[in-house]
């Protein structure tokens, strides 16, 4: 079944003050999924996300969102996106009402009872300015200006970043409200990486600049194992292991993390005179921390 | 980089903060001093030494002025850090483990050491430069003192209207304090303070040292106190303060001026129309500011005008009042001289910025809430433009039709003059000759100055979003230019002073070249980024169309301005025709630039 190519973003580079922000960049998500994209601070996360938004201007390589340049048509691109991004920049000097006033006439999709439901159940006071809302409810507020138009596709940059458990909540609820209705789309980037575990149906891993890894998050996790090996022998050293991408432990008792064929590793593993103890499907953060040497010992891929 | 202690560090930030201001407190006034000095001493009078010595001791005078007059005004780049609200600007070193005496003091002495240095720098180049005793320490003890209670007003509270009130008050009293004591004696058959005179009149008594310590001495432990209670969190206690001076101390912060202007008026977002939002969103924002400080000086100027006489009555019934009410500065001479000329500079100060781009802790930035609307560049911009620009002009059309009310109301004192007629004669000459104009011809004078006022809006925000993408290019091209300006003054002095070693001729080849330097320069800019918008999609054929219809409009009118002014196209030299008919170019290099511009800070 052939699905519709929302993203589309071609070897996309970008540099800033001669620093590469993106470095060959390639990305493209399709309808009715929830995009999550995951990275180290500076990994390029933000960078993307506006480019999307047509905020940054492609150095080389091409961006499609749509079907259409954000850049060069914005008002068609814009006009069927949300976005939520991490600052939460809105104007201090607005009211709330007005805030929802001046969005919806952007949008005429604007569905005005969601938009009321929402300040209801997030109690947010219409009458109150931007500036006097705290951190969450400014959230709130940006959160229902970016979905109560019921956007195509929503982007949210880092959106539960330094909120509170409720309104954390609350994001990832309008995540799934998106999702729920027919054909939308969400790409998010977060550094919670349970919650983009919990969320995404498609996961992208950036670092320094880099997609590192990309595709359906279940085939990715599938793909990666994590097991608790023993050697008779003792290792000061990681022990050289096939498929092996980061190890953690010592002596003979070790955890790694590995990926590909599950026989060859464990072919190696008794090379060794050693013996899997437990084995499991790697979680999301376990993949990141071995894809991106965050690890203690990092291993060279075999 | 090593820095060893949290002192060091904290003048490295403070030195990373200022520098830049440092350096045009410095050149500005230095170049305007040094180029009037120079002009005065070229062009003066040679042959009549009278007139020659007293043309270039008002200069020294205005040179003395321009140097001091920076000092009146804030640390403009401190006050960035936050956005020009009123508060500690380093608030973000709050969290460091530093007392608040250091984190209060170490600014303060900085900035005050800076003020004064910077001042006392520009006195002593003026010195050399031109051999008049500007003075040194004396002055630069007001300035320290000027500097401390500035910072005390804006540091130590952030309610804007006590910041104001206190910032007015030592303003007013520095200048009034000042002009007292060098005016002190009598000097006839000129003005009170001649340079030769200046070492005598600014050699200020000793206990007014004192003061000026003693009133810097508790600036200093004011704010300290403050800080430390706003560091804390804490609110006055009432014990230190009379109940409503605490209330006023401890109001709810606002966000500035700027803020205060933008929710003064309470309409209505229409949610008919995107650009009808957008149009409530620039009025709100961008436009109503400007337009309400037109409109407050409009009526100030009116009130001051209609109490100017029986205040000037009153001090020249006073016995003691030698001088003749006609002939003499008094209150009346101030709509005119300095409250209409500041208040249109100050409407046009706030017409710049139409592109809404901020500054915050070093960043530049537009924002991206607007910039993630569905609306076309272009057309956003435009849209930011005229908005701007209508409360711009409306502002200035208050101001000037409150002084022309006013002038009736100033009476034919020697100040407000025009050509040796005093200003209320000559009132009905205007009018009578606008009266003779015809229709068409005042249609032409409204079309350009409506269209200059765009232009001026439209330049000054390019420059800023073209400075907040390319910050050194232009820089550079800035310096360029003022060194160009510089070269240019100093031809014209050389050929002037000593015309063997500069002839006319260099000078008239300068000239030339700087006339076809702007045309080429405007015709080039104008095919560029009209091609470059048209490129990147940000232009569309419509939308130039509509920039030529705009542009051609006002080329008519111009050519009709200068038709009433009387200069004849006709017999004409090519070059000089160009430079006449060249500001009509402008408008539709302008219409490109704007849009061009503002899409580079849109989409980087």
């Amino acid at each position: 079944m052939g699905q519709t190519t929302v993203v589309d973003v071609n070897n996309l580079s970008r540099s800033f003050h001669g620093k590469r922000a993106l470095d060959g960049v390639s990305f493209s998500a399709t309808a009715g999924h929830v995009h999550g994209l995951v990275g180290a601070n500076g990994a390029g996360k933000t960078t993307l996300l506006k480019h999307l938004l047509g905020l940054l201007r492609a150095a080389t390589g091409s961006v499609r969102v749509f079907g259409l340049d954000p850049v060069r048509d914005p008002v068609r691109v814009l006009g069927r996106v949300g976005y939520l991004s991490e600052e939460r920049e809105l104007p201090e000097w607005m009211r709330v009402d007005e805030l929802m006033a001046y969005t919806q006439a952007f949008h005429p999709t604007w569905d005005e009872t969601y938009a009321r439901q929402m300040l209801e159940s997030f109690a947010l006071d219409p009458s109150k300015k931007i500036r006097e809302l705290s951190k969450g409810m400014r959230a709130q507020a940006g959160l229902i200006a970016a979905v109560a138009h019921r956007p195509e596709l929503l982007i949210l940059d880092e959106p539960s970043s330094g909120l509170d458990v409720a309104v954390r909540r609350d994001i990832l609820d309008a995540i799934v409200r998106t999702v729920a209705d027919d054909g939308r789309t969400v790409i998010f980037s977060s550094h919670l990486l349970d919650e983009v575990e919990r969320m995404s149906d498609h996961v992208t891993m950036m670092d320094y600049g880099r997609v590192t890894l990309s595709g359906v998050l279940d085939d990715v996790r599938r793909g990666y194992q994590r097991s608790h090996v023993r050697f008779v022998e003792h290792f000061d050293q990681p022990p050289v292991l096939a498929t092996a991408l980061a190890m953690e432990g010592g002596g003979r008792s070790w955890i790694v993390v590995h990926s590909g064929s599950i026989e060859q590793f464990h072919h190696s593993v008794l090379a060794l005179g050693g013996e899997v103890v437990e084995s499991r499907d790697a979680t999301l953060e376990e993949i990141f921390l071995a894809r991106t040497g965050r690890n203690r010992q990092q291993v060279e891929a075999a | 980089m090593t820095l060893r202690s949290p002192t060091s560090a904290m003048l490295w930030e403070l030195w990373r903060v200022t520098r830049a201001e440092i350096a045009w407190r410095l050149a500005l006034p230095i170049g305007v001093g040094v180029a009037a000095l120079l002009l005065g001493a070229a062009f003066g009078p040679a042959d009549n030494p009278a007139s020659y010595q007293r043309l270039n001791d008002h200069v020294a005078a205005f040179a003395l002025i321009v140097i001091v007059l920076p000092h009146f005004v804030g640390w403009l780049s401190m006050a960035k850090l936050n956005g020009s609200r009123p508060g500690f600007p380093l608030y973000l070193a709050y969290t460091r483990p530093v007392r608040t005496s250091v984190m209060v003091g170490l600014p303060m002495a900085y900035l005050t050491a800076v003020s004064m240095a910077i001042y006392l720098a520009s006195a002593m180049v003026l010195r050399v430069t031109s051999g008049y005793a500007f003075p040194l320490q004396p002055v630069a003890a007001w300035i320290a003192g000027l500097a401390v209670v500035l910072m005390m007003a804006a540091w130590s509270t952030r309610n804007r209207v006590f910041q104001v009130c206190v910032a007015m008050f030592a303003v007013v009293k520095t200048l009034v304090a000042g002009m007292d004591r060098i005016t002190a004696v009598e000097v006839p058959d000129e003005f009170d303070w001649p340079p030769r005179l200046w070492p005598t009149l600014f050699d200020f008594p000793r206990t007014d040292y004192a003061w000026i310590a003693l009133i810097g001495l508790a600036s200093f432990v004011v704010t300290i106190v403050m800080v430390r209670w706003d560091r804390r969190g804490d609110s006055v206690p009432l014990a230190a303060a009379p109940r409503a001076l605490a209330g006023v101390i401890t109001r709810t912060p606002d966000g500035g001026l700027w803020d205060w202007l933008v929710g003064l008026f309470r309409v209505p977002c229409p949610t008919a129309s995107a650009t009808r939002a957008q149009v409530w969103l620039d009025l709100k924002s961008n436009g109503m500011p400007p337009l309400t400080i037109g409109v407050a000086l409009a009526i100030v100027i009116l009130l001051m005008s209609a109490v100017s006489g029986p205040i000037d009555a009153a001090i020249n019934a006073d016995p003691d009042v030698k001088c003749p009410i006609a002939e003499c500065f008094y209150v009346r001479s101030a709509p005119p001289l300095f409250l209409t000329p500041l208040s249109l500079v100050t409407v046009f100060f706030f017409g710049g910025n139409a592109f809404g781009i901020r500054w915050r802790q070093g960043r530049t930035y537009v924002s991206p809430f607007e910039a993630t609307q569905a609306y076309g560049t272009a057309e956003l911009a435009v849209l930011k433009l005229l908005v701007k620009s209508a409360c711009v002009l409306a502002g200035l059309i208050a101001i000037a039709v409150s002084f022309w009310i006013s002038i009736p109301l100033l009476g034919d004192a020697v100040f407000v003059q025009i050509w040796g007629v005093p200003l209320s004669s000559r009132r009905s000459v205007i009018t009578d000759a606008f009266a003779a104009l015809t229709g068409y011809e005042q249609l032409a004078l409204a079309v350009v100055a409506a269209v200059g006022v765009v232009v001026w809006v439209a330049s000054w925000a390019a420059l800023g979003a073209l400075r907040t993408r390319y910050r050194r290019l232009i820089t550079i091209a800035v310096c360029l230019l003022l060194l160009y300006g510089v070269f240019f003054v100093w031809l014209g002095v050389a050929v002037s002073v000593d015309p063997k070693t500069a002839s006319q001729l260099h000078l008239d080849v300068v000239h030339r070249a700087m006339r076809w330097i702007a045309a080429v320069a405007t015709v080039s800019t104008t095919v560029y980024v009209f091609w470059s918008g048209f490129a990147d999609h940000v232009l569309t054929t419509r939308y130039a169309s509509g920039a030529v219809a705009l542009s051609a409009a006002f080329a008519a009118a111009w050519l009709t301005v200068l038709h009433i002014a009387g200069v004849q196209l006709a017999g004409m030299s090519a070059m000089h025709a160009m430079s006449v008919v060249w500001p009509a170019l402008l408008p539709l290099m302008a219409s490109g630039l704007a849009p061009w511009s503002y899409s580079r800070i849109r989409h980087t």
